[in-house]
């Protein structure tokens, strides 16, 4: 993303030799962002390519030396039907998590353009509260409110008429389950989206909005037709960051499975892979998956990448 | 950008340790900090307060600390951090975990020591646990078996007394649960240790070794299915969570909710008194029997307990031998008997004592009967799997015992013969 900006807007420099323009230019302050991410990340996801394909279990991450098997581990991994199950939920789970984190994400956005100072200032406390909760702590106490045998949620809905459901797990039915932790981790996704969206929203000039209304339009048609078209490069970044984190999450769902639950029926890709390659001691096949996974992601990172591109040169 | 930062800040940090590190380097072995990692809350606070104030003393210079982890996902956290430059020096591992990492070289060869810890005094089935190709890599450190514990009160209630048979065990959880109301015996659907003893009295097995060396599971046999379906009759019987673990089981059973909890031996202090030490309803009212095998007697439980070992990456080698020597030693292994656990020398197996003699006798029984999980390095890779939690949960539901067990066993063979 970042390389992809300085390469407009410069006033071209004849004068200067080409790699001397590079030096002074805006390469040099590339460099150290550009070093950081390479041993960041382009180091581990190197390791992790040969990792991915070699035999490395536990004796190897006790200093054997591991065996070359090629393309063994995408195979095994690709002809397992666990695989398939777990990368179907994980979609169809981050599907939901997006809609629904986007969804009432922008709604409080919007709602706190509406409110005045007071109000404002504490919804976006309660907002920043939320997301600063550590996710396992979260997921931890979410838990103690569901719990089975003395949860608050199970205790007030038995207060209904008609309703006794001291005693219910919901984590047993994976439906069940999901549906839990999508409340946990909307809950902690939606501050982020709300506040970015709403700090896209502040930049929406005044008088175009005016105009519009001037217009004739409603409320509905100045914010799709105005509005959205604006902050349309905010909402795509959040979007994109959604699918990803929401594909690849990880700590709410290893909490949960502690609390209750079938493993298996449950698993997401990112918990997959760390039950694979750390607890069952086979991370030459995480290591597949994590790549796997990694070629996936790359699909919706190219699209946003691609119409970013589009709006830049329109 | 949030991850971005976090990685960059994770480097620096680790840059900064490494640098410790590498600094630190040259005082190896004269003085340093071990780290000893106790999992659970099994090991008694005196053993801990022994441990480090006689591993100081013996050590001028050098400092001891007990880092206490959990059960839960024990085998992740070790294959992490014993691998890492951040090692703990002395660990316990459960003893149906420690062959994945004895086969792996994640601990230090003791094979020169073994005549120093104890010889052929240490536990047999536990040293055979710890060593992996003819080497000595991770002493015996206690035993323990279940021990059923249950409310006098109710059992006199529900006109049932002590079951001599294991089919009187199921039958009686039943009566109890009719007569009063709360569980006839509390069981958290995760808690699968406590279902083997049905199976292999049942004449069932969870794997066995062909001659050939791969394994057969064995949960869908018809004496295991049969042992199953009493689990699951006796599960019905529990109102815990059928998909909570076992930790804690004592709080509902001390606050009257079950009149059956079948626990270790130490969950004894748990029950007469609570977080504050007061007395509970069960203080003066609590019975304790081994479970009963199907023709009477003791049945065979599952023979928990740990091993101990020092980690091959061990900043401190000799320093943690040390602490682990000293954890092997009479003293030390006495205060493990006095709290109720079998100790790890057979010849401090008569000092095991629980809180009243009683207790004790039957502890012992209990664990003259014990029986292990399959000998296999993969072992631990089942557990962690969760492949057992996961059928027994669905058990606990009410799902279908023949079809669920034919399920297991078929991952548990491709783990095990993997």
């Amino acid at each position: 993303m970042s390389t992809l900006a300085p390469a407009r807007g410069l006033p071209p420099r004849r004068a200067a030799g080409p790699l001397r323009r590079l030096l002074r230019g805006p390469w040099l302050l590339l460099i150290p962002a550009a070093v950081v991410v390479l041993a960041l990340t382009g180091w581990p996801l190197i390791q992790l390519v040969i990792m991915s394909t070699q035999e490395f279990g536990r004796a190897q991450i006790f200093g054997a030396p591991p065996e070359f098997v090629g393309l063994g581990n995408y195979l095994d991994v690709l002809g397992d039907p666990a695989f398939w199950a777990v990368l179907g939920r994980s979609v169809l789970f981050a599907g939901a998590n997006v809609l629904a984190t986007m969804g009432l994400g922008i709604a409080i956005a919007v709602l706190l353009t509406r409110l005045a100072r007071v109000m404002r200032t504490v919804v976006s406390i309660g907002l920043l509260l939320a997301w600063a909760m550590p996710p396992l702590s979260a997921t931890v106490v979410w838990g103690w409110m569901f719990d089975t045998r003395a949860g608050v949620v199970n205790y007030l809905l038995s207060q209904l008429p008609g309703v006794d459901l001291i005693g219910h797990s919901w984590l047993f039915e994976p439906l069940s389950f999901f549906f839990v932790a999508t409340v946990i981790i909307t809950w902690q996704s939606v501050p982020f989206v709300a506040i970015t969206v709403y700090a896209g929203l502040t930049q929406v000039p005044g008088e175009v909005l005016e105009a519009a209304q001037l217009d004739g339009t409603n409320g509905w048609q100045r914010f799709r037709l105005v509005t959205v078209p604006f902050v349309r490069p905010v909402l795509l970044v959040l979007l994109m960051l959604q699918i990803i984190w929401d594909i690849r999450v990880f700590t709410q769902i290893k909490a949960l499975q502690t609390i209750g639950g079938v493993q298996e029926q449950t698993t997401t890709i990112g918990v997959y892979i760390y039950t694979v390659s750390t607890a069952g001691g086979n991370l030459g096949a995480g290591g597949a998956i994590a790549v796997i996974l990694v070629l996936l992601m790359i699909v919706p990172a190219v699209l946003y990448i691609r119409s970013t591109l589009r709006q830049e040169e329109s | 950008m949030k991850r971005k930062l976090a990685l960059a800040a994770l480097g620096v940090a680790s840059a900064v340790a490494l640098a410790g590190c590498a600094s630190g380097a040259p005082a190896e072995d004269s003085t340093g900090d071990i780290r000893v990692w106790l999992v659970g809350a099994d090991t008694p606070q005196d053993a801990r307060d022994y441990l480090k104030t006689t591993f100081e003393e013996e050590n001028p210079g050098s400092t001891l600390t007990i880092e206490e982890q959990q059960w839960t996902g024990l085998v992740d956290l070790l294959t992490t951090s014993l691998s890492g430059s951040d090692s703990p020096d002395v660990v316990e591992v459960g003893n149906t975990q420690a062959p994945a990492f004895t086969s792996a070289g994640a601990f230090l060869d003791l094979s020169d020591e073994y005549d120093a810890l104890g010889g052929d005094d240490l536990l047999p089935g536990f040293v055979a646990a710890g060593s992996y190709d003819g080497k000595f890599y991770a002493a015996p450190y206690y035993s323990g078996s279940r021990v059923v514990f249950y409310n006098q009160a109710m059992y006199e209630a529900a006109g049932v007394s002590v079951p001599t048979t294991l089919d009187e065990y199921v039958s009686n959880a039943e009566k109890l649960k009719a007569a009063t109301g709360v569980s006839g015996v509390y069981w958290p659907g995760k808690d699968w240790y406590n279902a083997l003893p049905f199976i292999w009295e049942n004449g069932g097995e969870v794997a066995v070794q062909n001659s050939d060396g791969s394994w057969d599971a064995q949960l869908s046999s018809d004496a295991s299915v049969a042992g199953l379906e009493q689990v699951q009759a006796v599960m019905n019987t529990s109102t815990a969570a059928k998909d909570g673990d076992e930790s804690n089981a004592w709080v509902p059973f001390r606050e009257e909710q079950a009149a059956t909890l079948s626990a270790p031996s130490w969950a004894y202090w748990s029950i007469v008194a609570d977080e504050d030490q007061k007395p509970t309803a069960l203080t003066d009212n609590l019975g304790y029997f081994a479970l009963p095998g199907k023709d009477g007697g003791a049945a065979q439980v599952f023979a928990g307990g740990s091993n101990i070992a020092v980690s091959a990456k061990s900043a401190h080698p000799e320093l943690a031998k040390k602490a682990l020597a000293i954890m092997l030693s009479d003293d030390y292994q006495s205060i493990l008997a006095a709290n109720g656990l079998v100790p790890a020398k057979v010849s401090l197996g008569d000092k095991t004592a629980g809180a009243t003699p009683e207790l004790a006798a039957v502890i012992a029984e209990a664990a003259a009967n014990a029986k292990l999980t399959p000998a296999s390095p993969k072992w631990a890779d089942v557990e962690a799997a969760q492949i057992l939690q996961d059928l027994f949960v669905q058990i606990a539901n009410g799902g279908d015992v023949a079809s669920l067990a034919a399920d297991a066993d078929q991952k548990i063979e491709a783990i095990l013969n993997g």
